[in-house]
């Protein structure tokens, strides 16, 4: 390894590092945790045993043995130390010494076996109520308690006297299991969820309506700045550009003022007849306008800035001698502008595409992806999915697989944007042959 | 100091483009590389400083090897074709950077910096930052920086192409005074034959990664070893002409046009074909082997009158002549080639 | 710039067109420093009562804004630094030094450039929760700085390969090692390389809303944009007047700091997209 080498490894360090942890590992990770049903009661890092109300009725849908979910679902009564202390405590040595010596390890199916058979001793309480309490000092149940692995699990299930058949082991500790398992459902699940579709949908709209807007307002503000003497020019670019740094709280929280029913174009209608509304969520159109509307002004600036230093690279004896020749304006944005847009339009719109396919930020913060989920494109879908769910249970796993879907698109993207550049060469040797 | 490069070898990849090149330039001489683009003169002086590595053979300042010491420790003086001065460094800086590097002490730095500055006749633009500075000053600085660390051998890579033509006339014998006067061993890599001759004891001219000649400037020029040489040097360029012996004679091709050949290169092999090189300045008028042809260029220079006279098989014989324009486009002239001075060559390029 | 064409038709079409826009800015500032009557859009008397939330919780039970503005200093500072620093080392190293893998670095370079980052937000926020950096500062700093390197790496390449070979030569055969040329010779170079992208994390960061609500929506990481989603959330009437006066407190610094560098800001569009 020459020293040179060891420099340039040195100087790649820390980036790679950080690109590998942050970046690298989540796109692996992304695709791992798709195949999980991780979510907020699974837990992210591992799980325990147990036997719930939720483990049950899942039991009862896969069609387990009813005699042995009955067991679980049982209180059993075992007679054992801990229950006989307890005794002694509360009615005396006596019918402690008699019950341990009458009943030691055994189970008693329900209460009223138990006391039938405590009736039996001679140190038995009188009232039924004592006979009753010193029976429940006895009562064990599988149901909620944590076990914090499978084998404990097994033991306490031996404890109450709850016998497996074959091959019940592996499907109740399954069932019992707390924690995240693998699992494909989630692809089938997405398949399935006609809200899947929708999304789908919605995405393809946005970036269409979206990129069209960006485009449309970048050429024409990079072209109509360029007729304007400099000050003008940079005051409008300024304000087209603001948007782009303005924090996207603040921003959407104009829109909404703007729109909202409270809002400027409602006060500015209200003489003219038009009842106060909510112009950005009453209808589904409204709620896509303004989607588009609040993406695309941010959008179009970097069309803007980048077509505006296509157009000043122009040579202006091209621009004089067509004026010379007798082009009109629109002429000459046609023939000589234009067509020196190709390759920055180009570039733009597939950088455009890919950060659109997946920013949902303003949409979430201006409609949420309502009215209903009529807004909801597939990255908001994915993130409210996994980190935004108000029903409380956010579900990693699916989420992991909805953007799962949208890495292999960005990364079958990326290969075709990589294509766009001279990848040789800007892969030419350095040359300095250190 | 006495540099050697001995049997040098280089590749990119799996192309080679120098093959067992072998150069030896004396201490305290000024020579040239030249060659046009892509030949491997930039190659050489890459190799020599260090900016590329040898892929075969060996590199010697005096009896030092240096084949793999690195730049940094091989005290090489380089004056690249853009001057690459540090641009956010006064001139100051920018010269005793070299010295700030090897940690000098700053009154040594300052003594040695004004010395140079006044060797290159930079002295009153010691604060000034390179773009503030006209090209000539700039390639001033540029070589006071490669100077002041008295290196073993300095490399001038092109160092006249980014000035203009009075700057240039300037700076060829500025650079050739200061050489001289350092006592320095010198590479100068140029495409500029004109540069090559005026400026160096001797020229190593360069074709396809191969040195084709190693002489004086003088000796280039009047007795160059292949047709590409001769091509090469001279300007106006001479003109050739392809023909076959017959006898002590030439007959070019497609003509009645029989030209004696010079006594010293008869080829030995009657009836073979041979290329013969003519410089304008040997067709004249006054000459005795007559040639007739018609003009078809003229071009005056103020001075000198250049001719481009088309033979009736269609090649073409220059002729630079001290007199003004005394022929018109078109006329029928009848100049005569001095076949002493004519040179001839063989099939392959090789000179007779 | 040609002086054969009439510039009014453009004047208004642009103007009605920017109108929206200068609407939302000029209400923006008007409605904080004034009283805002309800279903009127008339500026009422000057006041600073809006501002009040800059001495006062703005909502009983919200923290005070001045956490959130420290936090959010260091979030968009911290960014910047860590970005500014392996990006111009590693954009030095892609650019200039031979290296093994070289072409393989510069390949992964392109391609992450345009991948869309968002949609790692899941799996970060998993790795941060099991590591611990889950609400804390430094997690959601080390995320950002991540996701932006790319890009960076890839602007600063940009700058350096503008650069002329001959200095770094010459640099060199001066004697310099290839730390000393890049850190005394190269480096003062790039400075407006360094400044643009500087600036750019610095405003991106500081705008950045969806990661640090994801990452570090606890109060001690709170920055200003989570801390002002929590005061919209928090009201169920739409306070506008009180939402943008803590709006243009916060977005205020960037508009500065906009007016101040967009000439060196504007750089980054050139040296960031070269083909």
């Amino acid at each position: 390894m020459r020293r040179s080498h060891l420099l340039g490894l040195g100087f790649m360090t820390p980036a790679i590092l950080l690109t590998l942890a942050l970046f690298i590992i989540p796109v692996v990770l992304t695709g791992v945790f798709s195949f999980t049903n991780m979510s907020t009661s699974t837990g992210i890092t591992g799980g325990a045993y147990e036997i719930n109300p939720r483990s049950i009725r899942l039991m009862k849908d896969a069609g387990l043995r009813e005699g042995l979910i009955g067991d679980l679902e049982e209180n059993l009564y075992k007679i054992d130390a801990a229950g006989l202390a307890q005794v002694e405590k509360d009615f005396g040595k006596k019918l402690a010494e008699e019950m341990k010596g009458a009943y030691d390890g055994q189970t008693f199916k329900d209460r009223r076996e138990l006391v039938r058979a405590i009736k039996d001793l001679k140190s038995r309480p009188r009232s039924s109520r004592d006979l009753n309490k010193a029976a429940d000092l006895f009562q064990k149940s599988i149901l909620n308690v944590r076990y914090d692995d499978e084998s404990a699990f097994l033991n306490g299930l031996g404890n109450l006297g709850i016998t497996l058949q074959d091959g019940e082991q592996a499907e109740l500790t399954r069932f019992a299991y707390t924690g995240w398992v693998w699992t494909t459902e989630n692809f089938s699940n997405m398949a399935a969820m006609p809200s899947t579709y929708r999304a789908a949908f919605n995405t393809v709209l946005y970036i269409a309506f979206t990129l069209t807007f960006n485009i449309v307002f970048g050429v024409f503000l990079a072209v109509a700045t360029f007729y304007l003497p400099s000050a003008a020019a940079s005051t409008f670019r300024t304000i087209w550009f603001l948007p782009r740094i303005l924090p996207h709280v603040l921003y959407v929280i104009l829109w909404k003022w703007f729109t909202w029913d409270t809002g400027f174009l409602s006060q500015v209608l209200e003489p003219f007849g038009v009842a106060p509304r909510n112009w950005m969520m009453d209808t589904e159109i409204n709620a896509w306008v303004s989607i588009v509307l609040i993406n695309g002004f941010v959008g179009a600036s970097l069309g803007m800035i980048l077509f505006s230093s296509a157009i000043k690279a122009i040579p202006s004896s091209m621009l004089y001698a067509s004026e010379v020749d007798g082009a009109s304006r629109l002429q000459q944005v046609r023939y000589i502008i234009l067509p020196q847009l190709r390759w920055p339009i180009m570039f733009t719109s597939i950088y455009q595409t890919l950060s659109l396919l997946t920013s949902f930020d303003y949409i979430y913060l201006a409609t949420d992806g309502g009215p209903g989920s009529s807004t909801t494109v597939w990255a908001l879908y994915a993130f409210k999915t996994a980190l935004n769910n108000y029903g409380g249970n956010l579900q990693y796993g699916f989420g992991a697989a909805l953007a799962l879907v949208l890495v292999g698109i960005g990364i079958l993207a990326s290969v075709l944007y990589l294509r766009l550049f001279d990848f040789k060469s800007m892969n030419a040797a350095p040359r300095i042959e250190q | 100091m006495r540099i050697l490069i001995d049997n040098f070898t280089k590749t990119f990849g799996t192309t080679t483009v120098i093959r067992d090149m072998t150069l030896d330039i004396e201490s305290g001489e000024m020579l040239a590389l030249l060659g046009p683009s892509g030949c491997g003169k930039s190659t050489t002086l890459f190799a020599v400083c260090g900016i590329h590595r040898m892929n075969g053979g060996r590199l010697l300042f005096g009896d030092r090897d240096v084949t793999t010491v690195s730049s940094q420790d091989r005290n090489v003086g380089v004056v690249f074709q853009n001057y690459a001065l540090y641009p956010h460094m006064n001139v100051f800086e920018n010269i005793s950077f070299p010295l700030k590097i090897r940690k000098e002490s700053k009154a040594d730095i300052d003594a040695k910096v004004r010395e140079m500055a006044k060797l290159v006749h930079i002295e009153d633009l010691m604060e000034r930052k390179p773009a503030q500075l006209s090209g000539g000053q700039q390639q001033r600085v540029a070589l006071a920086r490669a100077l002041i660390r008295k290196p073993d051998v300095l490399l001038l890579d092109e160092p006249l192409a980014n000035l203009d033509a009075k700057l240039r006339l300037e700076m060829r014998s500025e650079i050739r005074r200061i050489q001289q006067e350092t006592g320095i061993t010198a590479i100068l890599v140029t495409h500029d034959q004109v540069e090559a001759m005026s400026m160096c004891d001797r020229i190593a001219i360069m074709n396809k990664g191969q040195i084709v000649q190693l002489s004086s400037p003088s000796e280039m020029y009047n007795e160059p070893a292949s047709a590409f040489v001769a091509g090469f040097m001279g300007n106006p360029p001479i003109s050739f002409l392809d023909g076959t012996v017959e006898g002590s004679s030439l007959r070019l091709d497609q003509s009645s046009i029989v030209l004696p050949l010079p006594e010293s290169s008869r080829p030995a092999s009657p009836a073979s074909r041979v290329k013969l090189g003519v410089r304008p300045e040997y067709f004249q008028p006054e000459n005795p082997d007559k040639v007739e042809g018609k003009i078809s260029f003229i071009e005056i220079q103020g001075r000198e009158t250049l001719y481009d006279v088309t033979l009736e098989n269609g090649a073409v014989l220059r002729s630079i002549q001290s007199s003004g324009p005394l022929h018109k486009l078109g006329d029928t002239v009848r100049w005569g080639v001095d076949h002493s001075r004519v040179l001839a060559f063989d099939e392959s390029g090789a000179r007779l | 710039m040609t002086k054969n064409f009439k510039t009014l038709p453009v004047y208004i079409l642009l103007s009605v067109l920017s109108l929206p826009l200068v609407i939302m800015y000029a209400y923006l500032v008007i409605d904080t420093f004034t009283v805002t009557t309800p279903g009127s859009l008339v500026p009422g008397p000057f006041t600073l009562h809006n501002w009040r939330f800059l001495w006062e919780p703005a909502k009983p039970g919200q923290a005070s804004i001045w956490a959130a503005t420290l936090n959010t200093f260091l979030f968009a500072g911290g960014t910047m630094l860590i970005v500014l620093m392996t990006s111009a080392t590693a954009g030095y190293a892609l650019s200039r030094l031979r290296m093994p893998m070289r072409s393989f670095m510069l390949a992964g370079l392109i391609m992450l450039h345009a991948f869309p980052t968002v949609t790692l937000i899941i799996s970060v926020f998993l790795i941060l929760q099991i590591i611990g950096l889950y609400d804390t500062l430094i997690g959601v700093i080390l995320v950002r700085a991540a996701l932006d390197l790319p890009l960076g790496v890839w602007i600063m390449k940009g700058f350096y390969d503008n650069v002329p070979w001959e200095i770094e030569m010459a640099g060199v055969q001066d004697g310099a090692s290839r730390f000393t040329v890049w850190w005394r010779l190269i480096l003062p170079q790039i400075q407006p390389g360094l400044a643009a992208l500087g600036i750019f994390s610095f405003l991106q960061a500081w705008s950045e809303f969806i990661l640090p609500q994801v990452l570090a929506p606890g109060a001690n990481a709170q920055v200003l944009s989570v801390y002002m989603q929590a005061v919209v959330k928090s009201e169920t009437q739409m306070d506008f007047t009180l939402f943008k006066t803590i709006g243009l407190f916060y977005t205020l610094p960037v508009v500065v700091i906009y007016l101040i560098f967009n000439k060196k800001l504007m750089n980054i569009y050139g040296g960031g997209t070269k083909g």
